[in-house]
Formats: C-alpha cells, structure tokens, sequence
C-alpha cells in the first residue's frame, strides 16, 4: 500500500488514479474536520470539497518535506480561517465554536456531543485547535507544530493543558488527586 | 502536587507516553513506571477518558455528493492541474481578492505619491517663474537671437556665407577648447575672423586681445569719512565715475560703504593703488575676461546683417511686384534692421565693458565699542520682558500666518494620505485578529 507522500507524487507526474485514492482516504476526514469548525453542514460540505479541488489544481505546491497529512490539513485550515475571516467574526480567545445544536440534518445531538462542544468551547482557540488536530485528525505533535508555526513542546504543553482543563469540566466537583 | 518529587516523569510525559509521541527509551521507562506507581495510572486514566469522551462529538458520513465534482476535475484536463490557482475555487478566490486589494491600494499609494510629488514639483516650478533669476533674464535680452531665427531671413547667399563661417567656427571651437572665455555665448567667432568670399567680415577696428577687468577690493578704513571723500576723488581724478553707491550707518554699528566704479582700463592699476591706501585691505581680487570672440562674432554678424539689409534696400527699390511681396519684404527689411540695431548696441556695451573697468570697493568703519550708558538691573529685566511679549506676539501672529496660509493645503495632503494608511492598517490589523496568534504552514 502506498503511502500518502507516494500517491501525490504520483498525482504531481500525472497519476489520476492517485489522487482519486488520497480523495477516498481523506474524504470523511476532511468532511469531519469541516464539518467540526464551520456552522452549517452544506457550507461545510462545499469547503471540503474546494479543499480537494484547491489541492488538486495546486498539487504542484506540495514539496515532500512534510507529509501530505499536514499539507492538507493546513490548506483546510486556511479555509477555515478564511471562512471565519468572510462571515466578520471576530476569531480571537473569545470565539466560539460553532453552535450546531440546530444544525442541518444529520448533525449530532447527543448530550454527550453537546458537552463536548460546550467544554471546547471554553478553551483558547489555540489549545482547542491543538486539542481538535490531535484527537480528531490525529495529527502528531510535530505536524501540529508545523501546521500552527509553533515548537513541539509548546504543542504538548498546551495540548495537556486543554486535556487538564477538559477533564476538570468532566469531573468538576473531584479533585483530580 | 509536586509530581517532580516524586516522579521521575512530568504529568506531560505521561500524556505524551500515551499519544505514543515519546522517544523509545523513555517510552520503555515509563512502561515500567507506570506498572507499579498509581497516580501516574490514575493520570493516565484520566487522559484516556478525556479522549474518549471527546470522540462523543460525532459527525454524521460526509454527504454523497461531496465527490463527483471533485473526481470530475481530477478526470478532466490534467493539464489545468499545474496551472495556477485557476478560476472556479472561491479559496484561490478569496486569495485573489485579498491580493488584488493589495495591489489596489499599493497602487493607490503610489499614485497618491505620485500626486504629492508633482504637486511639490510644480509648487517649485510655479515660485520659480514667479521669481526668474533676474540676471539670466538680463543676460538673455543682450543676447542674440538664436540661429535659427536670423537665419530665416537671410538671403541664400548670406546664408552660405554665414554656413562657413559657422563651420569655421566650429573647428575653432574644436582647435581651442582651452580657452575657457566666452563659452557661454551662443556663438564664438575667433580673432581673427574667418576669411568669406566677399571678404565681408573683416577684422575689427580692435587689435590684440579685448578684455573685460573686473577688480573687487574690501577695505577696512580707520578714518571713515575720510576714505568715503577719498575714494570719490580719486575716481574723478582717473576720468571713472560711480555706476552705483550703497552706503550704510546703523546707530552703534560700524558703517559701511559699497561702491561699484567704472574707470578707463588703463587706469585700473593706478586706482588699485590708491585705493589700497585708504586702509588695512582685507580681501582683493581681479579677474579678467576675454571677449574677443564674443566681440569679432558679433562683427561678423552685425556685417552680414547689414549686408542683407542693403540687398532689401536694393531689392525694394529696383523690383516692383505684387503689394503682398513688397509688404513681406518691406516686413523682413524691418526684422534686419531691428537685428542690426541690437547688435550694434551689444558692440557698444562690449566696447564699453572693456574700456571702462568695473572696481567694486566695499569699504568700512573700523569697528569700535560703541558708547552705552549703564543701566540699572530693573531696566534691562524690563527690557528683556517687553522684548519677550514682543518675541511671543511675533511668533504667535506668524503662526497664525502660516496656519492660514498652508492650514488648509496640509488638511488637504494629510487627508489624502493618512485615509488609505488607516485603510491599511485597519485591514492589516483585521486579518492579524482572524489569525489570532496561530496559523498554519502548508508545506
């Protein structure tokens, strides 16, 4: 089985067949990493999918310094930014997620989603977005470092930080000692 | 909790152990670690329950038609896929736009410098005109007219007489770049002039070199009024008189007189010996100008200019023909004239700058303490306080003078300025909030 660098260098010399099957890897994860961010499933939807267009008309811009992993995640990203950027709302500490309690058909609902909303919520958009790449796109501490210009171990700490903060809204009322 | 002391790894370390993002060896301590110590257990409990409850946040599968489009553009024209950002993506879209504002107002900017530049520029210009340099404008009166205009007139006999001496001139020029005289004139004729077929243009009356002195003397005097006096006898005495007198005696200064004098050239010598007598000389310096270029081009033209004018004469008197052509040439009869008339006036000038010399003498007081009378402490405070109020009442009305006079012109040019600058700088500072401290690395 290839791997993702081998299949978009493969793309870059002309292999359709590669791209196709990176499409098919990534189509629910960055569907999800979407879908997470932005307020309405169809908005979310469309930017995935300029994701993958944007990704492959600009193949050429890929160097295989990073993993592709990271490179399509920051371009995702970017459009996230963007997006927020487009709407006029203000991304800074004070930005929340994205209520989708009313959301579209098919989004989640559970009590246990909305608790996870609510207590990222919570978070600085720095940690909440270390917290996201890690447990949602499983992005390592070095690709999370490169995607956000930051150093590895300023990664961890703020991701443990948001786990620590997270698991004191879980358990409130316990002293985790 | 201090975990430090009592644990040979950081909680962090714990986390990372987890994340599988810790360096093997440490990776295996921790292993064993973790075995036996129970609030690292509990720790590593919890992070795994915080993991697990974030994977509560469920998304629905991605909709069914997130991939047509997409793998129709994969299987469509492969050669548009090493294009640039092509059209159709609203992100390379969005890209666009925020780099073609850029260039908007980087183009903006510069035009608005632009602006500002020329407006500098004319302002300058425009002052400049205002205020013509008035000793170019003299100078331009003296002159003659410019080649091209006097040889329209010419006869075509004139005007191939006037071509070699042109061209004589030329290698002339070329033969005697050394000599720095007269080059600021147009037109420079050497001595002796160049010989033509009609044997026109003879020399002048002048031999040898003609010679403009010029001769400037500052003389400090003790005796002040004495050297005024003497300074005017011994003007007449040489036959010069005094072109011009600026004399000056402010109460408790030194004074001054300066004097500009013509004497007949061969008594420049003379006069500059009597005039170093009238007291300690502080600065003196003579420069001499050769003009006998100048003066033997002017003859030559002058000689030409006649001799067209004779053939006019000539030519009205003997000729009959249309009103129309007698007008143009009676028209062209008085253009000549003119010419020659103001060049016969420039010989004259010539002539008399080089047998008058120019002597300019500033002379002065030697200087003296002057007499004051002591005044009391009170009055010179007084004094110094009414100065002071006069001081402050200057500057205040000279800034309102200049408020009204440039306020609204600097209203103007910092409006025009510092509302794109904001414009700017409040995009800029929008865009750097969106980032909010993170952003991302695409490669």
């Amino acid at each position: 089985m290839n791997t993702d660098e081998q299949l978009i260098l493969a793309f870059q010399t002309g292999s359709r067949e590669s791209f196709a099957e990176l499409f098919e890897r990534y189509r629910e994860p960055v569907y999800r990493f979407f879908r997470r961010r932005i307020d309405h499933a169809a908005r979310a939807e469309e930017l995935a999918q300029e994701c993958f267009l944007a990704v492959l008309r600009n193949s050429a811009r890929y160097e295989p310094r990073s993993t592709f992993r990271s490179y399509l995640y920051g371009v995702a990203m970017h459009m996230v930014y963007a997006e927020r950027r487009k709407a006029g709302r203000e991304v800074s500490e004070n930005e929340k997620l994205d209520r989708r309690v009313d959301g579209a058909g098919g989004a989640v609902t559970t009590d246990a989603g909305i608790w996870v909303r609510g207590a990222l919520e919570q978070l600085g958009s720095d940690e909440r977005e270390i917290l996201m790449l890690r447990e949602y796109e499983q992005l390592s501490y070095e690709e999370i470092g490169a995607l956000m210009r930051l150093p590895v171990n300023t990664v961890r700490s703020r991701l443990f930080r948001a786990r620590m903060a997270l698991k004191e809204q879980l358990v409130p009322a316990k002293d985790g000692d | 909790m201090n975990r430090s002391l009592r644990h040979a790894f950081d909680a962090e370390e714990v986390m990372a152990y987890l994340d599988g993002e810790l360096e093997p060896t440490r990776a295996a301590a921790l292993a064993g670690h973790l075995e036996h110590c129970a609030e690292c257990q509990s720790l590593a409990k919890e992070l795994r329950l915080v993991s697990g409850r974030m994977l509560n946040f469920e998304i629905e599968p991605a909709p069914a038609n997130l991939g047509p489009a997409v793998l129709a553009e994969n299987a469509a024209n492969r050669a548009e896929m090493t294009k640039a950002a092509g059209s159709g993506w609203s992100g390379a879209s969005r890209w666009w736009e925020l780099v073609a504002t850029r260039k908007v107002w980087a183009f903006g900017a510069a035009f608005a410098m632009v602006l500002v530049v020329a407006g500098v520029a004319s302002i300058s210009e425009l002052g400049r005109l205002r205020n013509p340099p008035t000793e170019l404008a003299a100078t331009d009166s003296r002159e003659p007219a410019p080649a091209s205009t006097y040889k329209s007139w010419l006869s075509d006999e004139s005007k191939s007489q006037l071509q070699s001496r042109e061209t004589y001139t030329q290698q002339r020029e070329r033969s005697a770049l050394s000599s720095s005289l007269a080059i600021s004139q147009p037109m420079v004729a050497p001595t002796p002039p160049p010989p033509t077929s009609g044997g026109e243009l003879a020399a002048p009356e002048s031999v040898g070199p003609m010679i403009v002195q010029t001769a400037s003397l500052s003389i400090v005097a003790k005796n002040y009024d004495e050297a005024n006096a003497a300074v005017q006898k011994l003007v007449a005495a040489r036959g010069g008189y005094i072109e011009k007198l600026d004399a000056q005696a402010q109460s408790g200064d030194s004074r001054s007189l300066s004097v500009a004098l013509r004497v007949p050239a061969k008594e420049l010598e003379g006069l500059l010996v009597d005039l170093r007598k009238l007291g300690h000389v502080e600065e003196e310096s003579k420069s001499n100008e050769e003009v006998s270029a100048e003066y033997v081009d002017l003859q030559a033209r002058l000689k030409v200019a006649q001799a067209t004018e004779r053939r006019l004469v000539e030519l009205l008197g003997a000729r009959t023909g249309r009103l129309e052509d007698v007008l143009d040439v009676e028209r062209e009869l008085a253009r000549v004239r003119a010419e020659v008339e103001s060049m016969q006036g420039q010989s004259a000038l010539m002539l008399h700058r080089v047998s008058y010399a120019t002597v300019q003498v500033e002379l002065s007081e030697e200087y003296h303490q002057k007499l004051q009378s002591q005044s009391s402490m009170g009055t010179k405070l007084r004094n110094a306080l009414l100065a002071g109020v006069q001081n402050l009442l200057d500057a205040i009305v000279a800034l309102l003078i200049f408020v009204l006079n440039y306020g609204l012109s600097i209203l103007f040019w910092l409006a025009l300025f510092i509302t794109p600058v904001w414009l700017i700088w409040r995009r800029l500072r929008a865009r750097q909030l969106a980032k909010s401290g993170s952003s991302f690395q695409t490669t």
